[in-house]
Protein backbone atom coordinates (compact mmCIF):
# COMPACT_ATOMS: atom_id res chain seq x y z
CA UNK A 1 0.00 0.00 0.00
CA UNK A 2 1.36 3.62 -0.69
CA UNK A 3 2.51 5.77 2.27
CA UNK A 4 -1.20 7.33 2.96
CA UNK A 5 -1.53 9.28 5.83
CA UNK A 6 -2.78 7.07 8.22
CA UNK A 7 -4.25 9.05 11.23
CA UNK A 8 -5.24 6.05 13.57
CA UNK A 9 -3.80 7.91 16.66
CA UNK A 10 -3.18 5.70 19.23
CA UNK A 11 -4.58 2.28 19.07
CA UNK A 12 -3.75 1.04 22.35
CA UNK A 13 -5.67 4.27 23.92
CA UNK A 14 -8.78 2.64 22.38
CA UNK A 15 -8.71 -0.63 22.99
CA UNK A 16 -7.68 0.02 26.54
CA UNK A 17 -10.86 2.03 26.61
CA UNK A 18 -12.92 -0.48 24.74
CA UNK A 19 -12.06 -2.83 27.29
CA UNK A 20 -13.02 -0.40 30.50
CA UNK A 21 -16.02 0.05 29.21
CA UNK A 22 -17.38 -3.53 28.31
CA UNK A 23 -15.71 -4.75 31.62
CA UNK A 24 -18.24 -2.06 33.38
CA UNK A 25 -21.15 -3.34 30.98
CA UNK A 26 -20.78 -6.53 32.21
CA UNK A 27 -20.36 -4.83 35.72
CA UNK A 28 -23.54 -3.42 35.34
CA UNK A 29 -25.20 -6.38 34.08
CA UNK A 30 -24.44 -8.47 36.80
CA UNK A 31 -25.17 -6.19 39.49
CA UNK A 32 -28.73 -5.52 37.86
CA UNK A 33 -29.26 -9.21 37.22
CA UNK A 34 -27.60 -10.65 40.95
CA UNK A 35 -30.65 -10.45 43.30
CA UNK A 36 -33.21 -11.63 40.40
CA UNK A 37 -33.94 -15.47 41.39
CA UNK A 38 -35.33 -16.36 37.61
CA UNK A 39 -31.82 -15.30 36.49
CA UNK A 40 -28.39 -17.40 36.94
CA UNK A 41 -25.55 -15.84 37.47
CA UNK A 42 -23.91 -16.94 34.24
CA UNK A 43 -26.64 -15.57 31.75
CA UNK A 44 -25.16 -11.88 32.56
CA UNK A 45 -22.03 -12.90 31.18
CA UNK A 46 -23.44 -14.71 28.55
CA UNK A 47 -25.72 -11.47 26.85
CA UNK A 48 -22.98 -9.13 27.80
CA UNK A 49 -19.53 -11.26 25.98
CA UNK A 50 -21.28 -12.32 23.02
CA UNK A 51 -22.28 -8.71 22.32
CA UNK A 52 -18.74 -6.94 23.45
CA UNK A 53 -17.67 -10.20 20.85
CA UNK A 54 -19.39 -9.53 17.69
CA UNK A 55 -19.35 -5.53 18.73
CA UNK A 56 -15.35 -5.45 18.83
CA UNK A 57 -15.39 -7.84 15.73
CA UNK A 58 -16.84 -4.97 14.08
CA UNK A 59 -14.59 -2.69 15.55
CA UNK A 60 -11.52 -4.07 14.24
CA UNK A 61 -13.03 -4.13 11.09
CA UNK A 62 -13.44 -0.15 11.07
CA UNK A 63 -10.22 0.24 13.00
CA UNK A 64 -8.49 -1.91 9.98
CA UNK A 65 -10.38 -0.55 6.90
CA UNK A 66 -11.75 2.80 7.31
CA UNK A 67 -8.65 4.69 6.64
CA UNK A 68 -10.24 5.56 3.06
CA UNK A 69 -12.76 8.13 4.78
CA UNK A 70 -9.70 9.77 6.94
CA UNK A 71 -9.78 12.14 3.85
CA UNK A 72 -13.09 13.57 5.07
CA UNK A 73 -11.79 13.73 8.72
CA UNK A 74 -12.37 17.79 8.12
CA UNK A 75 -15.97 17.15 6.85
CA UNK A 76 -17.58 15.33 10.44
CA UNK A 77 -20.74 14.78 8.65
CA UNK A 78 -19.67 13.28 5.48
CA UNK A 79 -17.45 11.29 7.82
CA UNK A 80 -19.87 10.07 10.10
CA UNK A 81 -22.87 9.71 7.41
CA UNK A 82 -20.19 7.49 5.48
CA UNK A 83 -19.50 5.15 8.56
CA UNK A 84 -23.41 5.68 9.44
CA UNK A 85 -24.30 3.75 6.12
CA UNK A 86 -22.98 0.77 7.15
CA UNK A 87 -25.48 0.49 10.09
CA UNK A 88 -28.38 -1.71 8.14
CA UNK A 89 -24.93 -4.22 7.90
CA UNK A 90 -23.92 -3.81 11.22
CA UNK A 91 -27.41 -4.47 12.54
CA UNK A 92 -28.56 -7.57 10.63
CA UNK A 93 -25.20 -9.67 11.16
CA UNK A 94 -24.54 -8.22 14.95
CA UNK A 95 -28.19 -9.58 15.91
CA UNK A 96 -27.99 -12.97 14.07
CA UNK A 97 -24.09 -13.43 15.20
CA UNK A 98 -25.37 -12.46 18.84
CA UNK A 99 -28.21 -14.55 19.25
CA UNK A 100 -26.96 -17.46 17.69
CA UNK A 101 -23.96 -17.67 20.18
CA UNK A 102 -26.43 -16.88 22.75
CA UNK A 103 -29.00 -19.71 21.83
CA UNK A 104 -26.19 -22.06 21.05
CA UNK A 105 -24.93 -21.11 25.00
CA UNK A 106 -27.91 -22.15 26.10
CA UNK A 107 -28.50 -25.58 24.40
CA UNK A 108 -24.82 -26.35 25.62
CA UNK A 109 -26.20 -25.52 29.03
CA UNK A 110 -29.41 -27.72 28.51
CA UNK A 111 -31.51 -24.24 28.98
CA UNK A 112 -33.77 -22.25 26.90
CA UNK A 113 -32.62 -19.04 26.04
CA UNK A 114 -35.84 -16.73 25.96
CA UNK A 115 -36.47 -13.54 24.44
CA UNK A 116 -39.37 -11.19 23.07
CA UNK A 117 -41.01 -12.08 19.52
CA UNK A 118 -37.79 -11.22 16.89
CA UNK A 119 -39.37 -8.25 15.18
CA UNK A 120 -39.16 -6.48 18.66
CA UNK A 121 -35.51 -7.70 19.41
CA UNK A 122 -34.51 -6.66 15.67
CA UNK A 123 -36.45 -2.91 16.61
CA UNK A 124 -34.64 -2.65 20.25
CA UNK A 125 -31.56 -4.46 18.87
CA UNK A 126 -31.16 -1.52 16.20
CA UNK A 127 -31.92 1.65 18.38
CA UNK A 128 -29.69 0.16 20.95
CA UNK A 129 -26.71 -0.44 18.33
CA UNK A 130 -27.30 3.29 16.53
CA UNK A 131 -26.96 5.04 19.76
CA UNK A 132 -23.85 2.39 20.74
CA UNK A 133 -22.15 3.38 17.00
CA UNK A 134 -22.93 6.94 17.36
CA UNK A 135 -21.36 7.19 20.70
CA UNK A 136 -18.17 5.05 19.91
CA UNK A 137 -17.67 6.99 16.41
CA UNK A 138 -17.90 9.97 18.44
CA UNK A 139 -15.34 8.45 20.23
CA UNK A 140 -12.88 7.15 16.99
CA UNK A 141 -13.36 10.94 15.21
CA UNK A 142 -11.51 12.34 18.75
CA UNK A 143 -9.32 10.04 18.60
CA UNK A 144 -8.19 10.40 14.82
CA UNK A 145 -8.79 14.12 14.74
CA UNK A 146 -6.64 14.52 17.35
CA UNK A 147 -3.57 12.61 15.60
CA UNK A 148 -4.65 14.24 12.70
CA UNK A 149 -4.10 18.14 14.42
CA UNK A 150 -0.63 16.52 15.63
CA UNK A 151 0.58 15.22 12.50
CA UNK A 152 -0.83 18.70 10.77
CA UNK A 153 1.29 21.23 13.87
CA UNK A 154 4.29 18.78 12.89
CA UNK A 155 4.59 19.31 9.31
CA UNK A 156 3.39 23.16 10.02
CA UNK A 157 6.50 23.07 12.44
CA UNK A 158 8.58 21.68 10.01
CA UNK A 159 7.17 24.12 7.54
CA UNK A 160 8.67 26.87 9.74
CA UNK A 161 11.86 25.51 10.76
CA UNK A 162 12.98 25.28 6.92
CA UNK A 163 11.96 28.54 5.93
CA UNK A 164 13.07 30.13 8.51
CA UNK A 165 16.82 28.15 7.69
CA UNK A 166 16.01 29.41 4.38
CA UNK A 167 15.51 32.97 5.66
CA UNK A 168 18.77 32.35 7.09
CA UNK A 169 20.52 30.85 4.21
CA UNK A 170 18.83 33.54 1.90
CA UNK A 171 20.49 36.69 4.24
CA UNK A 172 23.69 34.98 3.99
CA UNK A 173 23.63 34.67 0.43
CA UNK A 174 22.44 38.27 0.49
CA UNK A 175 24.83 39.12 2.54
CA UNK A 176 26.92 36.72 1.08
CA UNK A 177 30.33 37.96 1.59
CA UNK A 178 31.53 38.13 -1.79
CA UNK A 179 28.58 39.37 -3.03
CA UNK A 180 28.19 42.69 -0.49
CA UNK A 181 31.71 43.20 -1.01
CA UNK A 182 32.04 43.31 -4.26
CA UNK A 183 29.02 45.38 -4.51
CA UNK A 184 30.27 47.65 -1.88
CA UNK A 185 33.62 47.81 -3.98
CA UNK A 186 32.03 48.62 -7.48
CA UNK A 187 30.43 51.78 -5.62
CA UNK A 188 33.87 52.54 -4.29
CA UNK A 189 34.86 52.34 -7.57
CA UNK A 190 31.75 54.33 -9.54
CA UNK A 191 32.02 57.00 -6.57
CA UNK A 192 35.25 58.02 -8.29
CA UNK A 193 33.81 58.39 -11.57
CA UNK A 194 30.09 58.65 -11.96
CA UNK A 195 28.68 59.89 -8.54
CA UNK A 196 24.77 59.56 -10.48
CA UNK A 197 25.73 55.87 -11.03
CA UNK A 198 27.33 55.11 -7.97
CA UNK A 199 23.87 56.59 -5.69
CA UNK A 200 21.85 54.47 -7.88
CA UNK A 201 23.66 51.16 -6.90
CA UNK A 202 24.27 52.09 -3.56
CA UNK A 203 20.29 52.54 -3.47
CA UNK A 204 19.72 49.44 -5.46
CA UNK A 205 21.63 47.44 -2.85
CA UNK A 206 19.78 49.01 -0.18
CA UNK A 207 16.51 48.02 -1.52
CA UNK A 208 17.80 44.50 -2.27
CA UNK A 209 18.43 44.26 1.26
CA UNK A 210 15.11 45.93 2.37
CA UNK A 211 13.03 43.90 0.39
CA UNK A 212 14.85 40.80 0.93
CA UNK A 213 14.89 40.98 5.15
CA UNK A 214 10.75 42.34 4.62
CA UNK A 215 9.86 39.42 1.83
CA UNK A 216 11.96 36.90 4.20
CA UNK A 217 9.32 37.21 6.90
CA UNK A 218 6.64 36.13 4.75
CA UNK A 219 6.56 32.13 3.54
CA UNK A 220 4.45 32.83 0.31
CA UNK A 221 4.57 35.55 -2.19
CA UNK A 222 3.33 36.85 -5.46
CA UNK A 223 5.97 35.79 -8.66
CA UNK A 224 5.35 39.59 -9.13
CA UNK A 225 7.10 40.63 -5.50
CA UNK A 226 10.02 38.09 -6.63
CA UNK A 227 10.10 39.28 -9.58
CA UNK A 228 11.21 42.79 -8.49
CA UNK A 229 14.04 41.13 -6.14
CA UNK A 230 15.07 39.50 -9.05
CA UNK A 231 15.83 42.22 -10.81
CA UNK A 232 16.88 43.98 -8.43
CA UNK A 233 19.83 41.43 -8.08
CA UNK A 234 20.39 41.48 -11.87
CA UNK A 235 20.76 45.03 -11.83
CA UNK A 236 23.39 45.47 -9.41
CA UNK A 237 25.37 42.16 -11.39
CA UNK A 238 24.61 44.13 -14.38
CA UNK A 239 26.93 46.79 -13.32
CA UNK A 240 29.32 44.82 -11.83
CA UNK A 241 29.56 42.91 -15.34
CA UNK A 242 28.36 45.67 -17.10
CA UNK A 243 28.92 44.19 -20.98
CA UNK A 244 29.81 40.43 -19.90
CA UNK A 245 25.93 39.36 -19.47
CA UNK A 246 23.02 40.13 -21.31
CA UNK A 247 20.09 39.05 -19.35
CA UNK A 248 15.48 39.24 -20.65
CA UNK A 249 13.04 38.39 -18.72
CA UNK A 250 9.87 37.32 -19.89
CA UNK A 251 6.46 36.75 -18.38
CA UNK A 252 2.97 36.77 -18.82
CA UNK A 253 0.50 38.99 -16.52
CA UNK A 254 -1.04 35.70 -15.55
CA UNK A 255 2.32 34.44 -14.14
CA UNK A 256 3.07 37.11 -12.25
CA UNK A 257 0.22 36.67 -10.43
CA UNK A 258 0.81 33.36 -8.82
CA UNK A 259 1.71 32.58 -5.85
CA UNK A 260 5.29 31.06 -5.00
CA UNK A 261 7.23 30.07 -1.84
CA UNK A 262 8.81 33.30 -0.88
CA UNK A 263 12.79 33.57 -2.10
CA UNK A 264 12.60 30.49 -4.00
CA UNK A 265 13.91 31.73 -7.29
CA UNK A 266 17.02 33.95 -6.17
CA UNK A 267 19.63 30.86 -5.46
CA UNK A 268 18.85 29.87 -9.14
CA UNK A 269 19.50 32.78 -10.46
CA UNK A 270 22.69 33.20 -8.38
CA UNK A 271 24.00 30.27 -9.57
CA UNK A 272 23.64 31.72 -12.91
CA UNK A 273 25.68 34.52 -12.40
CA UNK A 274 27.87 32.03 -10.04
CA UNK A 275 28.34 29.66 -12.60
CA UNK A 276 27.57 31.15 -15.83
CA UNK A 277 29.17 34.81 -15.70
CA UNK A 278 31.98 34.78 -13.53
CA UNK A 279 33.55 32.03 -14.71
CA UNK A 280 33.39 33.14 -18.09
CA UNK A 281 35.09 35.66 -19.98
CA UNK A 282 32.35 35.45 -22.82
CA UNK A 283 29.29 37.65 -23.02
CA UNK A 284 26.74 35.09 -21.40
CA UNK A 285 23.00 35.44 -21.83
CA UNK A 286 20.62 34.65 -18.80
CA UNK A 287 17.13 34.19 -19.29
CA UNK A 288 14.09 34.15 -17.18
CA UNK A 289 10.82 33.10 -18.27
CA UNK A 290 7.64 32.53 -16.31
CA UNK A 291 4.24 31.49 -17.95
CA UNK A 292 1.19 29.37 -16.92
CA UNK A 293 0.88 25.75 -18.01
CA UNK A 294 -2.74 25.56 -17.30
CA UNK A 295 -2.82 23.79 -13.49
CA UNK A 296 0.81 24.90 -12.96
CA UNK A 297 3.64 27.78 -12.91
CA UNK A 298 6.55 27.25 -15.13
CA UNK A 299 9.82 29.66 -14.33
CA UNK A 300 12.30 28.66 -16.02
CA UNK A 301 16.33 30.88 -15.47
CA UNK A 302 18.69 29.86 -18.54
CA UNK A 303 22.18 30.61 -18.64
CA UNK A 304 24.65 30.14 -21.71
CA UNK A 305 27.87 27.98 -20.22
CA UNK A 306 28.37 24.84 -19.26
CA UNK A 307 26.78 22.59 -16.50
CA UNK A 308 29.45 22.72 -13.31
CA UNK A 309 29.09 20.71 -10.44
CA UNK A 310 30.36 22.92 -7.83
CA UNK A 311 30.79 21.18 -4.26
CA UNK A 312 29.90 24.65 -2.91
CA UNK A 313 26.37 25.30 -4.96
CA UNK A 314 24.45 22.19 -3.56
CA UNK A 315 23.56 24.26 -0.47
CA UNK A 316 20.84 26.47 -2.06
CA UNK A 317 19.71 24.28 -4.59
CA UNK A 318 18.68 21.60 -1.99
CA UNK A 319 17.19 24.55 -0.27
CA UNK A 320 14.98 25.34 -2.90
CA UNK A 321 14.25 21.51 -3.44
CA UNK A 322 13.05 21.38 0.11
CA UNK A 323 11.06 24.33 0.26
CA UNK A 324 9.23 23.26 -3.37
CA UNK A 325 8.81 19.72 -1.12
CA UNK A 326 7.36 20.99 1.83
CA UNK A 327 4.93 23.41 0.56
CA UNK A 328 3.71 21.09 -2.28
CA UNK A 329 4.91 18.08 -1.70
CA UNK A 330 5.42 16.13 -5.27
CA UNK A 331 3.02 18.85 -6.88
CA UNK A 332 6.05 20.64 -7.64
CA UNK A 333 9.06 19.81 -9.00
CA UNK A 334 12.90 21.40 -9.77
CA UNK A 335 15.43 20.19 -11.95
CA UNK A 336 19.22 22.05 -13.13
CA UNK A 337 19.70 20.14 -16.37
CA UNK A 338 21.62 21.17 -19.79
CA UNK A 339 19.41 22.70 -22.32
CA UNK A 340 20.10 24.22 -25.72
CA UNK A 341 23.82 24.90 -25.76
CA UNK A 342 23.44 26.18 -21.88
CA UNK A 343 22.47 25.45 -18.63
CA UNK A 344 18.67 25.61 -17.22
CA UNK A 345 16.94 25.45 -14.04
CA UNK A 346 13.26 25.06 -13.94
CA UNK A 347 10.39 25.47 -11.41
CA UNK A 348 7.34 23.83 -12.02
CA UNK A 349 4.47 24.19 -9.53
CA UNK A 350 0.83 24.09 -8.66
CA UNK A 351 -0.72 27.58 -10.07
CA UNK A 352 -2.50 29.37 -7.75
CA UNK A 353 -3.61 33.24 -7.59
CA UNK A 354 -1.70 35.08 -5.11
CA UNK A 355 -3.95 36.84 -2.61
CA UNK A 356 -2.21 39.42 -0.37
CA UNK B 1 60.13 53.03 -11.60
CA UNK B 2 58.13 50.31 -10.78
CA UNK B 3 56.04 48.36 -13.67
CA UNK B 4 52.81 47.41 -12.53
CA UNK B 5 49.97 45.17 -14.06
CA UNK B 6 45.98 45.21 -12.88
CA UNK B 7 44.34 42.11 -13.01
CA UNK B 8 40.24 42.14 -12.29
CA UNK B 9 37.86 41.15 -14.20
CA UNK B 10 35.42 43.95 -13.18
CA UNK B 11 35.59 47.13 -15.35
CA UNK B 12 35.03 49.23 -11.82
CA UNK B 13 37.53 47.55 -9.85
CA UNK B 14 40.32 47.82 -12.78
CA UNK B 15 38.98 51.66 -12.84
CA UNK B 16 39.33 52.41 -9.84
CA UNK B 17 43.11 50.75 -9.40
CA UNK B 18 44.35 52.57 -12.20
CA UNK B 19 43.09 56.13 -11.19
CA UNK B 20 44.48 56.16 -8.03
CA UNK B 21 47.70 54.60 -9.28
CA UNK B 22 47.80 56.70 -11.89
CA UNK B 23 48.77 60.05 -9.68
CA UNK B 24 51.90 58.06 -8.50
CA UNK B 25 55.02 59.65 -10.36
CA UNK B 26 57.12 55.89 -9.34
CA UNK B 27 54.33 53.81 -10.95
CA UNK B 28 53.75 53.02 -14.65
CA UNK B 29 50.82 50.57 -15.89
CA UNK B 30 51.75 48.25 -17.93
CA UNK B 31 48.80 46.12 -18.86
CA UNK B 32 45.45 45.62 -17.77
CA UNK B 33 44.02 41.91 -17.72
CA UNK B 34 40.34 40.43 -17.10
CA UNK B 35 40.86 36.99 -16.52
CA UNK B 36 43.50 34.47 -15.46
CA UNK B 37 44.78 33.06 -18.78
CA UNK B 38 45.24 36.45 -19.85
CA UNK B 39 46.90 37.71 -16.88
CA UNK B 40 49.69 35.03 -16.64
CA UNK B 41 50.41 35.86 -20.76
CA UNK B 42 50.82 39.41 -19.55
CA UNK B 43 53.04 38.57 -17.08
CA UNK B 44 55.33 36.68 -19.28
CA UNK B 45 55.29 39.09 -22.01
CA UNK B 46 55.62 42.34 -20.10
CA UNK B 47 57.55 41.23 -17.24
CA UNK B 48 55.79 43.62 -14.25
CA UNK B 49 57.71 44.26 -11.21
CA UNK B 50 54.48 44.15 -9.14
CA UNK B 51 50.52 42.64 -10.22
CA UNK B 52 47.61 44.02 -8.40
CA UNK B 53 45.96 40.37 -8.78
CA UNK B 54 42.12 39.69 -8.09
CA UNK B 55 41.35 36.06 -6.80
CA UNK B 56 37.77 35.55 -8.25
CA UNK B 57 37.97 35.15 -11.86
CA UNK B 58 36.98 33.57 -14.51
CA UNK B 59 39.30 30.76 -16.11
CA UNK B 60 41.96 30.61 -13.64
CA UNK B 61 42.00 32.34 -10.23
CA UNK B 62 44.41 34.59 -9.07
CA UNK B 63 45.79 31.87 -6.86
CA UNK B 64 46.25 29.80 -9.48
CA UNK B 65 48.02 32.33 -11.98
CA UNK B 66 50.50 32.98 -9.03
CA UNK B 67 50.88 28.84 -8.59
CA UNK B 68 51.72 28.70 -12.33
CA UNK B 69 54.53 31.47 -11.98
CA UNK B 70 58.21 30.62 -11.82
CA UNK B 71 59.31 31.40 -8.65
CA UNK B 72 62.89 33.14 -9.25
CA UNK B 73 61.16 35.20 -11.50
CA UNK B 74 57.85 36.18 -10.21
CA UNK B 75 56.79 39.37 -9.62
CA UNK B 76 55.91 40.90 -6.79
CA UNK B 77 52.16 40.05 -6.17
CA UNK B 78 49.11 41.86 -4.04
CA UNK B 79 46.23 39.65 -4.12
CA UNK B 80 42.65 41.83 -4.16
CA UNK B 81 39.67 40.24 -3.13
CA UNK B 82 36.73 40.67 -1.98
CA UNK B 83 36.31 38.64 1.16
CA UNK B 84 38.77 37.29 3.51
CA UNK B 85 39.33 34.02 2.26
CA UNK B 86 40.82 31.17 4.04
CA UNK B 87 43.32 30.48 1.68
CA UNK B 88 44.66 34.21 1.76
CA UNK B 89 45.34 34.00 5.23
CA UNK B 90 47.86 31.53 4.68
CA UNK B 91 50.30 33.94 3.07
CA UNK B 92 52.93 35.55 4.95
CA UNK B 93 52.47 39.54 4.90
CA UNK B 94 56.35 40.10 4.35
CA UNK B 95 56.00 38.12 1.02
CA UNK B 96 52.82 39.29 -0.24
CA UNK B 97 50.14 41.61 0.37
CA UNK B 98 46.24 41.95 0.12
CA UNK B 99 43.67 44.33 0.14
CA UNK B 100 40.53 43.58 1.00
CA UNK B 101 37.65 45.31 -1.27
CA UNK B 102 36.28 47.92 -0.70
CA UNK B 103 39.71 49.44 0.23
CA UNK B 104 40.14 53.20 0.83
CA UNK B 105 43.07 55.35 -0.32
CA UNK B 106 45.11 54.71 2.79
CA UNK B 107 44.74 50.94 2.74
CA UNK B 108 46.23 51.29 -0.73
CA UNK B 109 48.97 53.94 -0.37
CA UNK B 110 50.34 51.15 2.65
CA UNK B 111 50.40 48.38 0.59
CA UNK B 112 52.59 50.69 -2.02
CA UNK B 113 54.62 51.39 0.66
CA UNK B 114 55.54 48.01 1.46
CA UNK B 115 55.83 47.43 -2.40
CA UNK B 116 59.09 50.06 -2.67
CA UNK B 117 60.48 48.54 0.05
CA UNK B 118 60.49 45.25 -1.23
CA UNK B 119 61.37 46.47 -5.22
CA UNK B 120 64.91 46.14 -5.73
CA UNK B 121 65.66 44.17 -2.37
CA UNK B 122 66.04 40.44 -2.18
CA UNK B 123 63.47 38.36 -4.04
CA UNK B 124 61.03 36.54 -1.51
CA UNK B 125 59.88 33.17 -3.25
CA UNK B 126 57.11 32.34 -0.82
CA UNK B 127 53.95 33.75 -2.47
CA UNK B 128 54.84 31.66 -5.30
CA UNK B 129 55.06 28.24 -3.04
CA UNK B 130 52.19 29.86 -0.49
CA UNK B 131 50.34 29.51 -3.91
CA UNK B 132 51.17 25.86 -5.15
CA UNK B 133 50.25 24.77 -1.55
CA UNK B 134 47.04 26.60 -1.81
CA UNK B 135 45.64 25.44 -5.37
CA UNK B 136 46.00 21.90 -6.58
CA UNK B 137 49.40 23.26 -8.67
CA UNK B 138 50.78 20.03 -9.24
CA UNK B 139 47.77 18.65 -11.11
CA UNK B 140 48.10 21.10 -14.11
CA UNK B 141 50.27 23.33 -16.18
CA UNK B 142 50.06 26.47 -17.96
CA UNK B 143 51.82 25.87 -21.12
CA UNK B 144 52.06 28.36 -24.14
CA UNK B 145 50.43 27.52 -27.45
CA UNK B 146 50.96 30.12 -30.30
CA UNK B 147 50.18 32.87 -28.63
CA UNK B 148 48.10 31.75 -26.44
CA UNK B 149 48.32 30.03 -22.90
CA UNK B 150 46.33 27.02 -21.79
CA UNK B 151 46.08 24.38 -18.98
CA UNK B 152 47.24 21.19 -19.41
CA UNK B 153 46.88 17.69 -17.36
CA UNK B 154 49.93 17.11 -15.32
CA UNK B 155 49.13 13.26 -16.02
CA UNK B 156 48.92 13.74 -19.84
CA UNK B 157 52.99 14.82 -19.49
CA UNK B 158 55.34 12.25 -20.22
CA UNK B 159 58.79 13.71 -19.50
CA UNK B 160 60.90 17.05 -18.91
CA UNK B 161 63.89 18.02 -20.85
CA UNK B 162 65.61 20.68 -19.66
CA UNK B 163 66.94 23.52 -22.62
CA UNK B 164 68.37 26.17 -21.22
CA UNK B 165 66.20 29.12 -19.65
CA UNK B 166 63.24 26.78 -20.96
CA UNK B 167 61.88 23.30 -20.70
CA UNK B 168 60.65 21.34 -22.74
CA UNK B 169 57.24 19.79 -21.92
CA UNK B 170 56.58 16.28 -24.02
CA UNK B 171 53.05 15.01 -24.22
CA UNK B 172 51.44 12.05 -26.48
CA UNK B 173 50.52 14.99 -28.96
CA UNK B 174 52.60 18.43 -28.40
CA UNK B 175 55.75 19.66 -27.74
CA UNK B 176 55.63 22.69 -25.54
CA UNK B 177 58.54 25.06 -24.87
CA UNK B 178 57.92 26.62 -21.45
CA UNK B 179 59.87 29.50 -20.11
CA UNK B 180 60.91 28.10 -16.58
CA UNK B 181 63.67 25.79 -15.01
CA UNK B 182 63.37 21.93 -14.55
CA UNK B 183 63.52 22.62 -11.03
CA UNK B 184 61.00 25.01 -10.33
CA UNK B 185 58.99 22.73 -12.63
CA UNK B 186 59.65 19.67 -10.68
CA UNK B 187 58.88 21.62 -7.70
CA UNK B 188 55.31 22.87 -9.10
CA UNK B 189 54.35 19.32 -10.49
CA UNK B 190 55.86 17.30 -7.14
CA UNK B 191 55.86 13.60 -6.78
CA UNK B 192 54.78 12.44 -10.25
CA UNK B 193 57.84 13.06 -11.44
CA UNK B 194 61.41 11.78 -11.10
CA UNK B 195 64.59 13.19 -12.40
CA UNK B 196 66.67 10.50 -14.27
CA UNK B 197 69.59 13.30 -15.68
CA UNK B 198 70.56 16.75 -14.83
CA UNK B 199 68.35 17.58 -17.69
CA UNK B 200 65.59 15.07 -17.95
CA UNK B 201 62.63 14.04 -16.20
CA UNK B 202 60.04 11.60 -16.65
CA UNK B 203 56.72 11.44 -15.29
CA UNK B 204 57.02 7.37 -13.74
CA UNK B 205 53.20 6.52 -14.62
CA UNK B 206 55.31 6.94 -18.65
CA UNK B 207 57.86 4.41 -17.53
CA UNK B 208 57.56 1.29 -19.06
CA UNK B 209 60.85 -0.71 -18.34
CA UNK B 210 64.33 -0.25 -17.74
CA UNK B 211 67.78 -1.46 -19.64
CA UNK B 212 70.85 -1.93 -18.60
CA UNK B 213 73.90 -0.51 -20.55
CA UNK B 214 77.71 -1.70 -19.60
CA UNK B 215 79.23 0.31 -16.51
CA UNK B 216 76.00 0.30 -14.65
CA UNK B 217 74.53 2.93 -17.05
CA UNK B 218 70.53 2.44 -17.87
CA UNK B 219 68.11 3.51 -20.29
CA UNK B 220 64.43 3.93 -19.55
CA UNK B 221 61.85 3.27 -22.13
CA UNK B 222 58.89 5.08 -22.01
CA UNK B 223 55.11 3.70 -22.71
CA UNK B 224 55.28 5.90 -25.77
CA UNK B 225 58.11 4.64 -27.02
CA UNK B 226 60.96 7.34 -26.40
CA UNK B 227 63.96 5.92 -24.94
CA UNK B 228 65.97 8.08 -22.19
CA UNK B 229 69.46 8.00 -20.57
CA UNK B 230 69.31 7.58 -16.72
CA UNK B 231 72.30 8.55 -15.39
CA UNK B 232 74.37 6.53 -12.88
CA UNK B 233 73.44 9.89 -10.33
CA UNK B 234 70.08 9.52 -10.09
CA UNK B 235 69.71 5.81 -10.71
CA UNK B 236 69.18 4.96 -6.75
CA UNK B 237 66.49 7.44 -6.54
CA UNK B 238 64.32 6.12 -10.14
CA UNK B 239 64.71 2.48 -8.35
CA UNK B 240 63.56 3.34 -5.05
CA UNK B 241 59.95 4.79 -6.65
CA UNK B 242 60.19 1.89 -9.27
CA UNK B 243 56.88 -0.38 -8.54
CA UNK B 244 58.52 -4.27 -8.06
Amino acid sequence: MPAEPNYTGNPRALYSLWTLFWLLMIAVAVQDNISDPYIKWWEPFVWECSSALMATVWLVLQQRRSHRYDQFLSQPLKWFGLHMAWLPVLAVTFIIAVYAIRHAIYALAHDTYEHPSWSFIFMYETVKLTLFMALWLAIIFGFKSFSLWKQERERLLQIQKHLAESQLAQLKAQLQPHFLFNALNTISALMQSDVERADRLLTRLADLLRTSLTVGSRQTTSLREEWKLLQLYASIMQERFAGRVTISWNASDEALNASIPAMLLQPLLENAYKHGVERSSETVTIRVDARREGAELRVLIHNTGELRHDPGSGIGLRNCHERLALVHGDRARLTVAPLDGGVAASVTLPYEPFHA
Amino acid sequence: MMRVLIVDDEAPARDKLRRWLSTHADIEIVGESTDGLTAAAAIDTLRPDAVFLDIQMPGLSGLEVAAQLESDTAPLLIFVTAFDEHAIRAFDLNAVDYLLKPYDRDRLEKSLHRLRERHGGPKTRSAVHTARAQTRSSERLLVPRGEQLELIDASAIHWLEADDNYVHVHTVSSNYLVRRTLNDLLEQLGERFVRIHKSTAVNLAEVARLSPLFKGDHEVHLRSGATLRLSRRYKDALFARMPR
